[in-house]
């Protein structure tokens, strides 16, 4: 059997290395090689995905001995949970790259560092081995940081350097805790199904695992009060990289928190949970209020992630508190939301870079009838914004629903974040009447609407969006097979 | 100058008790001896000729009379692979960690040699540098396999006396400055580590390290040489906090010299100090592994934020390199209990040898300061990027060499009980990236000039990184041949 998920992890990096080596290339080659290996990308995860995850276990693994003495391997493999990510991640970085063909400024490091980017985001999802996690994980951090300081706005060089020092030290704690997990495990090994299948910690270690890894988790999700590099990092950062922050990079902190902080220190998770809850519940509301408050556009979609990802938070507490059927039912929603949050935040903030790329602002105030002078932009972000305040239908709905659900059997007062609907609702309707109705501003008057290779790129994340909404299960067959086996 | 002389009179003064103290018969050993020590004796071969060629006005010859004496060198120690022996009344030892020793020293220098080729080529006494670098490593391999206080003071010396020689090779003030620095500084730890070792002595009643057990009861005398051991080898080992000559020297100095500066006696001062703390009881006074765990947490933490504040790449190099220290001395303190202490020593000895000799090499390409390296990888890619694979070993990056290195010392660390000195270790690697990013960031901005071409240079990193990546890729082969 073709070992599919090394290939498709290593596909991009490949395709990093040609443009390397092809140093005086063109924007237009540059541009051909990373759509081409990205889309090929696409269809090796799409492979992936049709080989699937039976029996709800890790399958598809691959397995190279390194070390063995020291339990070192290079491992990767796929289940319910990281299927739907590994296809999400390689439909964003596809149509971000399609976006990005317009950009002429060292088009060859650009789009090297997106195929980077993309074997990194791959490979974290698909590890096996705490080792091969840790390096991909880092080495996202490391990619983003250029992607920030070599092609954002303004105030890039900061936001760079706020992003980089936030997620370096973020991660520390969990080297400790993948530490601790070697030393309790015997034979001492790396191999992360190892830790899943028995939890070699317990008592005040696991905690304390779990507080290191919570901290790293928490940073990159990001979960109030260590949110703070995030609007910074998307106000700087280019469109496309925006997309892949947003839409990627940020569930790998939800992933790793499903990953190793519920599969790895179930007990302590357990005893934990109705902190973690409390305080997802708070990320959520206070992020909606945030954007409340926003009046540019782009901030505004950060600070929904803060409050969608606190969903996502709430429903992992959730899961870990619950008993297996509710577990299933919080964590399907859980996982449904980050590939939801991935297609409708990244047609947002794709949308928002096409209307700063023709008005020259995202402050609210000085758009204004958008619907009537760019009808195609107009309704597209309208569809994405009613996805993103979970109307039912789209995308964010079943997965909210079932997060809901799931909080009520287990804490109902926590219910209470159901306002965060209502106040991003509000925060929705505020700004497309500021920008999408009413008079023709002076920023507004004259664009062009949607070209082709904008339609290419925001289309299918919006007929996705439309797709998971009405028809949800065929995502959650596939992630119901392993949350419903996910603990012992 | 005067204080080494004394120094070294102080030496042989103490060698002849030394063989006084272990009697007669060393003649009948002396063909085994001298068998034992041949690639000893082959590197002073190698220097030797290299001065000859040198006063024949034949520099031309020297250059690659000395890289196959060294390569020679190399081969007569494979045979010696297994050994567990002493040589000269167990003054010497042939044992695992002299052996590996000779085996990542020997083709290290001969890298150096090559690099150090670029810079002196053409200019008078050419075949000198080569020469003072093989006798110089012939100081580190004593220590490294040092069995005797003498063996130690004679390694250290031999090791410093080429040292100072080759720093101030340029003539020029910096070089000048460097070199007498580095003297003043090497004549003062040396004189304290002759005069604590004579406590040593003085309770023993031998020179051998073999007999240190005997200081079990002694504290003071114990404790007294202890200090002057850690002085001695600290300081050619650039460990803090007696490492204020590196960043000077290694500035000053040629960048080949900083180079072999930063391996080449350093790893054999590491190595010379197993050599004395594996007989020394570690039960006296709060027990040595204590104190050079503190040392080892002193050197990292010092190093890394030293390295952060520099605008000038080789003196970044120079406090990575004293951080590097403070990493080594991991495995040092698991000696007494650890099983992954040798292997660990080995392994993290080869791959520092080859990343930071590469890292030296694209330094010696791109230039000195860090505005050098705006621009290098685009204007060299191959070169920058071999440049960002040395500066991520150096962090620690799985799978290269650096990374299996530091991954076996935490290893050997946590085994010999020292959780905490691990934990401290890996913040530090953590820490670190912030420093070799530091190089390459501006790495990829806009190129301003392209960099020197030099083929010699370039085969030495090529080199360097072959051995980064395959030491890091391969370690289990190289495991199994330690143990």
């Amino acid at each position: 059997m073709l070992p599919m998920v090394s290939i498709t992890t290593f596909l991009p990096l490949l395709g990093a290395a040609l443009l390397v080596a092809l140093r005086g290339a063109t924007p237009r080659v540059a541009h051909g090689v990373g759509i081409a290996t990205s889309g090929l990308t696409l269809l090796g995860a799409a492979w992936i995905w049709a080989r699937g995850a039976p029996g709800g276990g890790f399958s598809q693994v691959e397995e190279i001995p390194w070390i063995p003495s020291l339990g070192a391997a290079y491992r990767v493999g796929v289940d319910g949970i990281s299927l739907p990510l590994v296809l999400m991640t390689t439909i964003l970085f596809f149509v971000s790259l399609v976006y990005s063909a317009r950009v002429r400024e060292r088009a060859g490091s650009y789009v090297a560092l997106f195929l980077l980017l993309e074997t990194a985001s791959i490979g974290t999802f698909v590890a096996l081995d705490a080792i091969v996690f840790y390096v991909f994980f880092e080495v996202t951090l490391v990619g983003m940081y250029f992607v920030i300081a070599g092609w954002g706005y303004e105030g890039r060089g900061r936001a760079a350097l706020t992003f980089f020092l936030y997620t370096l030290l973020g991660s520390l704690p969990l080297l400790l805790a993948i530490l601790g997990l070697y030393l309790a495990s015997e034979p001492n090994t790396f191999d992360m199904r190892s830790y899943i299948n028995s939890p070699p910690l317990s008592g005040l270690a696991a905690m304390l695992a779990l507080i290191a890894m919570l901290v790293t988790f928490f940073v990159k999700i990001p979960v109030f009060p260590v949110h703070t590099w995030l609007p910074l990092a998307h106000t700087e950062a280019p469109t496309a990289g925006s997309v892949i922050l947003a839409g990627v990079l940020l569930k790998l902190g939800t992933y790793g928190l499903i990953r190793f902080a519920l599969q790895m220190t179930p007990d302590a998770f357990r005893a934990a949970a109705p902190y973690v809850a409390a305080l997802a519940v708070f990320s959520a509301l206070y992020g909606a209020f945030v954007a409340l408050a926003q009046t540019d556009l782009k901030r505004l979609i950060a600070y929904t992630s803060v409050n969608h990802m606190g969903y996502v938070v709430l429903g992992v507490a959730v899961a870990a508190a619950a008993d297996p059927g509710v577990r299933a039912l919080a964590l399907d929603g859980a996982v449904l939301q980050m590939v939801a949050h991935g297609f409708v935040t990244g047609a947002l903030f794709l949308l928002v870079g096409m209307l700063q790329e023709r008005a020259h602002t995202r402050e609210m105030g000085k758009l204004g009838a958008l619907l009537r002078t760019v009808p195609g932009l107009g309704w597209a972000f309208v569809l994405a914004a009613f996805a993103s305040l979970g109307l039912p239908g789209l995308a964010h709905f079943p997965a909210e629903f079932q997060v809901f659900l799931g909080t009520f059997y287990v804490y109902p007062v926590a219910v209470v974040v159901v306002l965060g609907i209502a106040v991003t609702a509000g925060l929705y309707l505020r700004a497309m009447q500021a920008s999408f109705l009413g008079e023709t501003s002076e920023a507004s008057a004259g664009m062009k609407d949607l070209g082709a290779r904008e339609w290419l790129a925001a289309a299918p994340l919006l007929v996705l969006t439309v797709v998971l909404g009405v028809a949800p299960f065929l995502v959650l067959d596939v992630v119901h097979a392993t949350t419903e086996v996910l603990l012992p | 100058m005067i204080a080494s002389g004394f120094a070294l009179l102080q030496g042989m003064e103490g060698m002849q008790q030394g063989m006084e103290g272990t009697g007669g018969g060393a003649e009948m050993q002396m063909g085994r001896d001298l068998a034992l020590i041949a690639p000893e004796i082959a590197v002073v071969l190698t220097a030797v000729g290299a001065l000859i060629f040198e006063m024949l006005r034949l520099p031309r010859v020297a250059l690659p009379f000395t890289v196959i004496g060294l390569l020679v060198a190399t081969g007569l120690t494979l045979p010696l692979l297994g050994t567990e022996t002493t040589a000269f009344m167990d003054t010497f030892r042939i044992d695992p960690l002299s052996v590996w020793a000779k085996l990542v020293l020997l083709p290290a220098t001969a890298l150096c040699v090559v690099l150090a080729h670029g810079e002196v080529k053409d200019t008078d006494r050419e075949g000198t540098v080569y020469a003072l670098l093989s006798f110089t490593t012939v100081g580190a391999l004593a220590l490294a396999g040092a069995g005797d206080a003498m063996f130690v003071v004679l390694g250290v010396l031999l090791a410093s006396l080429g040292s100072f020689a080759l720093v101030a090779y340029p003539r020029d003030d910096r070089s000048t400055e460097a070199a007498m620095k580095y003297l003043v500084f090497g004549s003062v730890t040396s004189a304290v580590m002759i005069f604590g070792l004579t406590y040593w002595y003085g309770a023993t009643a031998s020179t051998l390290l073999s007999e240190l057990g005997g200081l079990e009861g002694v504290p003071l005398a114990g404790a007294a040489g202890l200090v002057a051991v850690l002085v001695g080898l600290g300081y050619k080992a650039a460990i803090a906090p007696f490492h204020f000559w590196a960043p000077d020297a290694y500035d000053g100095a040629p960048l080949s010299v900083a180079a072999y500066l930063s391996v080449v006696p350093k790893v054999g001062a590491i190595f010379g100090l197993v050599q004395v703390l594996r007989d020394l009881p570690a039960s006296g006074a709060a027990g040595w592994p204590l104190v050079v765990a503190i040392l080892a947490v002193l050197s990292m933490t010092y190093g890394n934020l030293a390295a952060l504040a520099q605008e000038n790449v080789v003196r970044l190099l120079a406090y990575s390199s004293i951080a590097q220290s403070g990493y080594f001395l991991l495995g040092v303190v698991a000696w007494e209990r650890g099983e992954l202490a040798l292997p660990s020593l080995v392994v993290f000895a080869a791959a520092y040898a080859a990343m930071n000799i590469g890292a030296f090499a694209v330094v010696m390409l791109a230039g000195r300061d860090l505005d050098d390296f705006a621009g290098l990888g685009r204007s060299a890619p191959a070169t920058g990027a071999a440049m960002v694979v040395f500066l991520i070993s150096l962090v620690g990056v799985p799978p290269l060499a650096g990374f299996v290195g530091k991954f076996l010392l935490f290893g050997a660390a946590i085994e010999a009980g020292f959780l905490w000195l691990a934990v401290i270790a890996i913040l530090n690697s953590v820490l670190s990236l912030a420093v070799y990013l530091k190089v390459v960031v501006p790495m990829y901005r806009t190129p301003k000039e392209a960099p020197k071409h030099s083929g010699p240079v370039r085969a030495v990193w090529i080199l360097a990184l072959a051995a980064t990546v395959s030491i890091g890729l391969a370690t289990q082969i190289l495991l199994g041949r330690i143990a």
